[in-house]
């Protein structure tokens, strides 16, 4: 075991290898608040990448309904049972991550579904927790409630699968830091399944190798975002690369919403992992359920997204989301409009925050006729 | 676990060995290169290459999809060997422009959804229709020559529907064997021995009279959602008009006797169509595209699950609110757009009419109201008089003749409007202008009566200072006295029954809440965008619904501004986006119009009739001895029904079951045009294969009510994967046989360029003739489309905004006031009770005594009760319940009981649309499938299950328990045994078994107890799905013939509810705009006042069937894992209260 840096728990943690950060960390934010679980970025990813046989039940991206949804079933629910002492002491975690935990001989904490626990993908869906009762009203928090958590591997700093394959069959890359399973040197021995926290690796039965997202790194290399972002209608994901906190840059989104205005955080950081999918909690639901997924910033970023009617430069990032298909690292807003840079400082999308309203002349003398809203 | 080593052993041994000793025995046992640290660096890279060869594709096209969600979105197709491996958005919309060169922005991309994705499954599935499918009997009755019995009907044997074996068949001989079945039923119901042969067959007779003699119209079309298709969906109504050519041949008439065959109705069929719309504003519907929330204050999202059905204008909704727009969400659950309020309020379905009246009452009892909107823009200062119960007439005040007007022509007899491209203004006949006369308002400053005329709105409306709350009595010219009341003075009257305590009680809204909502809108007049939903309008009180909510819109005055309006939001309709379409679908069949460059002249020989009462056993609503449908409205016998591109109007039909057991067999030939093998082809005679958006050969054309698109469908590069040919060839071709079997060449004429591939001639007359698109060429709008850009329509604004053009310009509604109408003075209105805009209770889905008009005495309010039309008071029955007009108060209300409550029915049972289905387009996709519900698995570990998903029912947790119901068993559910799930089920085991629902129960802790929901998109039970069911070793409920697959073991969700027809839907009397241009026009007029139905409507008992666990046996397996509502293990308690993270120096 070497001893890492893990920022997301304010502290240096136990990992199997010695901490090596890739040139960039690829990210991503995903708004909760915009989320409507329509599914297109699970369609997105199955039809592009797992629609062979021995795939079928597996969803790279999968999107649950919480409290009462998961996939596989009760993923996150039973290592939050196995997993003891999860305090926080301010920014600070005191209590152990799934590598420190570990039962002796064995890397990391974790847990292998069942086959049968890939069943039911989409359970939960839309069941609200407490019941409604005639009569409800509800405001803000809201008493009876869910939310949709969209979910792709979360490409970690630290990630628990590479830790745990015992061939070393999968690695993190340089150039981007996506986290891969060698297809070619893979042997299907699943440790990375029983590792993964969020259950993002899948074994496929028919290759006999396990698989999982690769944040579409054949587009990622040419600078578009992937399947699951371009497809989002909801438009509630930005893709990019993530700076290390003491290096943000405020013209960075990533760096933006995760580290300046702390709007954006980690799925359950107490795992230790530091995932770099970055989720703005939804500000509909208990801060307590907030913070036992997203951490103890749970509440100070529901305040700022709240807020963002009185920040145009988070109100516009948010309003660039899904409106291109480039991959964008730099973004700056003037006025009504914001606009996102790529990689080289070209401009590839310009908006605004408020879509205009045109007023047409009701009598059209070049065609001869009068327009009317109801023909 | 694989080359013989077991985990623990592995373990042992990379525990025993360490960090560096794993990396030895890596290196030691398989010969690897060291991989020292994955997280820095890795050896041989060279296999990421098969993810980048995944990726690859040799082209990509576009296509457009556009079932009927009112999105139509171009997509992208990537092919690769010339398969389409992929699909995606074009990202393109961003690039649209209309003729002025305003420009739309990119955060309208990406414009595409799961279910298009989806659709490389479906273009390449297993139940694509691969060619032209015809019924064995239904082929042998045709070989036979048609016999038929004495009575006409063709022998039963000939009619085993959803039983008989299928035949495949050239599109050519199916055209053949179509074209003659419809020659012959045109023979056979024609002239006086049609008539006695339909008499035989126990037809009403003012069903049979509304043949006129002639047996094409027996015969019914429908293009489903014909704005989805402007030329190959809408065609079926040009093949409708062209059936005059058959008529003309069969009657021997002339080109001015012939009739044209029947077209059903679209928009209201769906149940989409709001029908108090048209009564308040005279026009189909008032609505802004979804964009405009971007500016307003507060938006009301009311009955309407707009994240679910609206997913690609969702953000629009997110993305007001970061920027601080209020979202205030009613609905009948803690629903998925809920989740996306600030606010929610959770009601008591079906009592829409009573909220809006209760924050009416709180306006108007406040005075909060904008009083310059009332004055200016309702007839509210209108008087009504109290003896007869209409508005008070100028004439008869004042004396004199009606007044000239401005803004509206008056045609004299004779004279002919002008296609709708000419229009600058409303036309009315001297006929219905003499009927309307003008109006009067009492001026309180001169303490006299005041002349009112249509011109009189906005700007030019003299009312100021009107009396509004009190009685007057009016001399008249004649000098008698009438007592007058103003409209607002009966609707404040009428309203103050609906006070905060009793609308809590009746809708289940908190008091405060409603209060709270009411002055808040208020207080920002013109600043609330108010979008209904297609909850509301499901119900029978739907007309109640919209007149209620619009007075509440124009109390605040929230009609017709861009950040202030109210719409409402079902399916896609507005046809008269193209109101060129006559162009096309008119064209006169005796005066074809060959040269391309030309306008085509339009003759309409097609009549049009609402498919609800096809839906109602093929006859009118009779309650008693009174007709209670108006005359403009009666339908014809069904003898033919030939439909494209829809599954509702009989796969997924209300009442369903009763339809395709007690309506289909009066039926003589059903015929599809599809390309999926949907449960409408389960019931058909002869399917047509088409061609799937993504080969299409021929272009069309289609836009939105709820974006500013023009969409085009641009022809494909794709070859056609099956035999299929475009749905527009196959009414060419069909055609081209009547033009065989008659002799008459027109029949190849009227579709001469489609024969010649060049459908683009329509497309631009289309163009040409359209208010809003004159000025495109169609070929530069395809070339646009096939780079995925779409066009802007050149309405009067973006977002398109009802009432804008009214409200700004200062020009009269399509009302006989020029006004929004909320009393109703014609004379159905007065019988029934709803000249005022009332509250009824829903006609069955409520725990009260059905369709209760809740009112006090009121002066205004006269109803005819049931004895007047002869049935007895206490008279409950179905049928009877429709025209019931009995009033009760509130308190009186609450004491009554649904008449089935004794037998043990206590559940409101509704069914929603949902966002994995565009009505049942694509959920028996298995990737989409799958997600759909609780209850999906791939694998299908249980094998009762009749897909890798199926139907269920959610349930409050605490009812389910106490019926003895787990979570994820199966239970049986059964509506009114008087004629659902059809009638006589008690004596016809072999359609019971198919018909009755079963499906699964789940514990659903967002609905109130008592009411309980199923999604609508899911595919019923056929007699084949049953048989496949038993016969299959797997299980699955897949037609062992036809392939097509069931989401239920039995039933659906159309078991429940039946044809309902309100009496206020069929008047002969309301005015309203037609359909096409600014003309007026009064009675029935297909998709704008005709019914609409009830689908939402239905009262159940639920019962345990099974078990949920697997094979039967115990609980479903989430449940037994403790992680449902109420099966939560202490963990998951623990889970749902955040209580595994603890935070240092916190409790």
């Amino acid at each position: 075991m070497a001893r890492v840096f893990n920022w997301q728990l304010g502290r240096e943690m136990s990992y199997w290898y010695p901490e090596a950060r890739p040139q960039r960390q690829f990210a991503a934010v995903f708004d909760t608040n915009k989320c409507i679980a329509c599914q297109t970025c699970t369609l997105a990813c199955k039809t592009t990448w797992t629609s062979g046989k021995g795939q079928e039940y597996m969803l790279w991206n999968n999107v649950e309904t919480k409290p009462y949804g998961s996939y596989p079933l009760a993923y996150d629910l039973k290592l939050l049972e196995m997993l003891n002492g999860q305090q926080w002491n301010g920014d600070k975690y005191e209590g152990q991550t799934i590598f420190e935990s570990a039962p002796a001989g064995e890397r990391v904490l974790g847990w292998r579904p069942e086959q049968q626990d890939y069943a039911y993908p989409n359970v939960g869906e839309d069941d609200c927790a407490n019941q409604v009762d005639a009569g409800a009203f509800l405001s803000i928090p809201h008493m009876n409630w869910f939310f949709y958590l969209a979910r792709i591997c979360n490409h970690c700093t630290y990630p628990a699968c590479l830790s745990s394959c015992p061939r070393g069959s999968i690695y993190k890359r340089q150039e981007d830091g996506i986290v891969l399973v060698d297809q070619g040197r893979c042997r299907g021995y699943q440790e990375c399944v029983r590792a993964c926290p969020y259950k993002k690796v899948f074994y496929n039965p028919m290759t006999g190798t396990s698989e999982k997202c690769i944040a579409c790194f054949p587009k990622i290399e040419q600078g578009i975002q992937p399947q699951c972002f371009v497809n989002c209608i909801g438009k509630i994901r930005l893709a990019g690369f993530l700076s290390k906190p003491e290096q943000a840059r405020a013209d960075n989104p990533m760096d933006y919403l995760v580290h300046i205005k702390k709007v954006a955080l980690p799925l359950f950081p107490q795992f230790g992992l530091e995932p770099n999918v970055y989720y703005i909690p939804p500000i509909h639901a208990p801060v307590s359920f907030n913070r036992q997924l997203f951490g103890p910033g749970a509440a100070a970023a529901m305040k700022t997204y709240r807020n963002a009617m009185n920040d145009a430069d988070l109100a516009g990032l948010l309003c660039l989301f899904g409106s291109t298909e480039a991959v964008v690292t730099r973004f700056r807003r003037q006025g009504d409009l914001v606009a996102g840079s790529d990689d080289k400082g070209a401009e590839v999308i310009r908006v605004p925050l408020h879509e205009p309203v045109y007023q047409r002349p009701a009598v059209d003398a070049k065609n001869q006729l009068v327009r009317i809203n109801c023909p | 676990m694989k080359n013989g080593m077991e985990r623990r052993d592995f373990l042992g041994m990379i525990g025993a060995a360490g960090f560096g000793g794993l990396v030895a025995s890596t290196r030691e046992a398989w010969g690897l290169g060291a991989v020292t640290n994955p997280l820095g660096a890795y050896p041989d890279r060279g296999w990421e290459r098969v993810y980048r060869d995944l990726w690859k594709y040799d082209s990509t096209y576009t296509f457009t999809c556009a079932p009927n969600d009112t999105h139509n979105c171009i997509l992208n197709a990537y092919v690769r060997n010339g398969v389409v491996v992929r699909i995606g958005p074009s990202m393109k919309y961003g690039e649209a422009t209309d003729l002025l060169g305003n420009k739309v922005t990119h955060r309208w991309d990406p414009r595409v959804c799961q279910k298009g994705l989806a659709l490389t499954r479906r273009f390449y599935g297993d139940r694509r229709v691969m060619g032209c499918m015809i019924r064995k009997g239904f082929k042998e009755w045709h070989d036979a020559g048609f016999p038929r019995e004495g009575n006409g009907l063709p022998p039963r044997k000939y009619y085993n529907r959803g039983r008989d074996e299928w035949l495949r068949i050239t599109h050519d001989e199916g055209a053949k064997i179509a074209a003659a079945v419809l020659k012959n039923i045109a023979e056979t119901y024609s002239g006086a021995e049609g008539k006695r042969r339909l008499t035989e067959q126990h037809y009403d007779p003012v069903t049979i009279d509304a043949t006129e003699g002639a047996g094409v119209r027996t015969m019914k079309f429908r293009g489903g959602m014909p704005l989805l298709g402007i030329t190959r969906v809408f065609g079926m109504y040009r093949l409708a008009n062209s059936m005059a050519l058959l008529d003309a041949k069969v009657r021997g008439v002339g080109p001015d006797q012939a009739l044209g065959a029947k077209g059903f109705d679209n928009y209201s069929w769906h149940t989409d169509l709001p029908p108090g719309h048209p009564m308040v504003s005279g026009q189909q519907t008032v609505e802004f595209d979804l964009h405009a929330v971007e500016h307003c204050q507060t938006l009301i999202v009311w009955g309407m699950n707009w994240i679910t059905t609206k997913m690609p204008d969702a953000h629009w909704l997110t993305e007001a609110r970061i920027k601080g727009t209020k979202v205030v969400v009613i609905a009948c659950e803690y629903s998925a757009t809920a989740s996306k309020g600030d606010d929610v309020i959770v009601v008591r379905p079906g009592t829409t009419p009573a909220l809006a009246l209760g924050m009416c009452n709180v306006i108007l009892r406040e005075k909060l109201y904008d009083a310059a909107y009332v004055n200016q823009w309702t007839d509210l200062p209108v008087l009504v008089r109290m003896d007869t119960l209409k508005y008070l007439r100028a004439k008869d005040v004042f004396g004199g003749e009606v007044a000239q007007l401005r803004n509206t022509t008056v045609l004299a007899k004779d004279a002919k409007e002008p296609p709708p491209i000419q229009h600058t203004r409303s036309f009315v006949s001297e006929a219905m202008r003499m009927e309307w006369g003008d109006f009067v308002w009492w001026d309180r400053t001169a303490n006299a009566p005041k002349p009112l005329t249509r011109d009189m709105v906005g700007k030019n409306s003299n009312v100021q200072n009107p009396l509004l709350d009190d009685a007057v009595e009016v001399t008249l010219a004649d000098g008698k006295k009438v007592r007058c009341r103003p409209a607002f003075d009966l609707v404040s009257e009428y309203a103050a029954h609906f006070d905060p305590k009793t609308t809590e009680e009746i809708t289940w809204a908190p008091a405060a809440a409603m209060e709270d909502l009411a002055r808040h809108i208020a207080k920002q007049p013109g600043k609330t965008l108010i979008a209904l939903g297609m909850g509301p309008n499901q119900f029978f009180n739907s007309d109640n619904k919209d007149r209620d909510t619009m007075l509440l819109a124009a109390l605040t005055g929230n009609v017709g501004k861009i950040a202030g309006n109210i719409g409402s939001y079902a399916g896609n309709y507005r046809v008269a986006l193209f109101n060129g379409a006559p162009q096309w679908i008119n064209e006169n069949p005796f005066d074809i119009e060959a040269d391309a460059g030309k306008s085509a002249r339009p003759r309409q020989y097609w009549k049009p009739e609402s498919a609800h009462y096809y839906n109602h056993e093929d006859h009118p609503l009779r309650v008693g001895n009174k007709l209670l449908t108006g005359k403009t409205h009666i339908p014809a016998p069904t003898k033919s029904m030939w439909f494209a591109n829809a599954n509702s109007i009989l796969g997924n039909v209300k009442w369903h079951f009763n339809t395709v057991v007690n309506v289909l067999p009066r039926i003589e030939m059903v015929a599809v045009n599809e390309w999926w093998w949907s449960a409408s082809c389960e019931w058909a005679d002869i399917v047509f294969g088409v061609d799937a958006w993504f080969e299409l050969k021929h272009p069309d054309m289609t836009a939105s009510v709820t974006n500013p698109f023009l969409v085009t469908f641009p022809r494909t590069p794709m070859k056609r994967v099956f035999n299929t040919i475009g749905d527009i060839e196959v009414q060419a071709l069909v055609s081209a046989k009547l033009a065989e079997l008659t002799g008459d060449l027109r029949f190849n004429d009227y579709w001469k360029f489609v024969r010649e591939g060049r459908t683009d001639v329509h497309l631009q007359r289309i163009l040409d003739h359209s208010t809003n698109t004159k000025g495109y060429r169609f070929l530069d709008l395809e070339a646009k489309a096939k780079q995925g850009i779409p066009a802007l329509m050149n309405s009067r604004t973006s977002p398109k905004c009802v009432g804008y053009d009214q409200v700004t310009d200062s020009i009269p509604w399509y009302t006989k006031s020029g006004r929004l109408e909320f009393y109703r003075e014609e004379d159905e209105f007065i019988a029934a009770g709803e000249n005022l805009p009332v509250h009824r209770e829903p006609v069955d889905s409520t725990f009260y005594e059905p369709n209760v008009i809740v009112s006090p005495k009121h002066e205004a309010l006269r109803p005819d009760g049931p004895e007047k039309y002869g049935v007895r008071r206490d008279d409950l029955s179905c049928e009877t319940r429709c025209g019931r007009n009995v009033a009760l108060t509130w308190a009186e209300t609450k004491q009554t009981k649904h008449p089935l409550m004794k037998d043990g029915f206590k559940f409101i049972f509704h069914t929603p649309k949902y966002r994995h289905g565009s009505h049942t387009t694509p959920i028996d996709t298995d990737m989409i499938a799958v997600l759909f519900g609780p209850f999906g698995d791939l694998y299908r570990h249980d094998k009762r299950s009749p897909f890798v998903t199926e139907g269920y029912v959610d349930i409050n947790p605490t009812d389910a328990q106490e019926i003895g119901v787990d979570d994820g068993d199966y239970v049986w559910i059964d509506p009114d045994p008087e004629d659902r799930p059809f009638r006589g089920w008690q004596k016809d085991k072999r359609n019971m078994e198919f018909a009755r629902l079963l499906c699964r129960a789940r514990y659903y802790p967002g609905t109130p107890r008592g009411v309980t929901r199923m999604w609508f998109n899911m595919y019923s039970a056929t007699p084949g799905s049953v048989e496949g069911q038993r016969a299959r070793a797997d299980g699955l409920a897949r037609n062992p013939r036809t392939g097509y697959q069931a989401m239920f073991r039995s039933g659906s969700h159309q078991s429940a509810t039946r044809g309902w027809l309100k009496p206020t839907w069929m008047t002969d009397s309301l005015v309203h705009k037609a359909m096409f241009g600014q003309g007026l026009r009064k009675g029935f007029e297909p998709d704008i006042h005709c019914p609409t139905g009830a689908p939402r409507e239905a009262f159940v008992k639920i019962s345990k069937a099974e078990p949920g666990g697997i094979g039967a046996r115990g609980l479903w397996r989430p449940a037994a894992m403790g992680i449902r509502p109420k099966y939560e293990s202490e963990a998951m308690k623990r889970y749902l209260g955040g209580g595994f993270i603890k935070q240092k120096g916190e409790a």
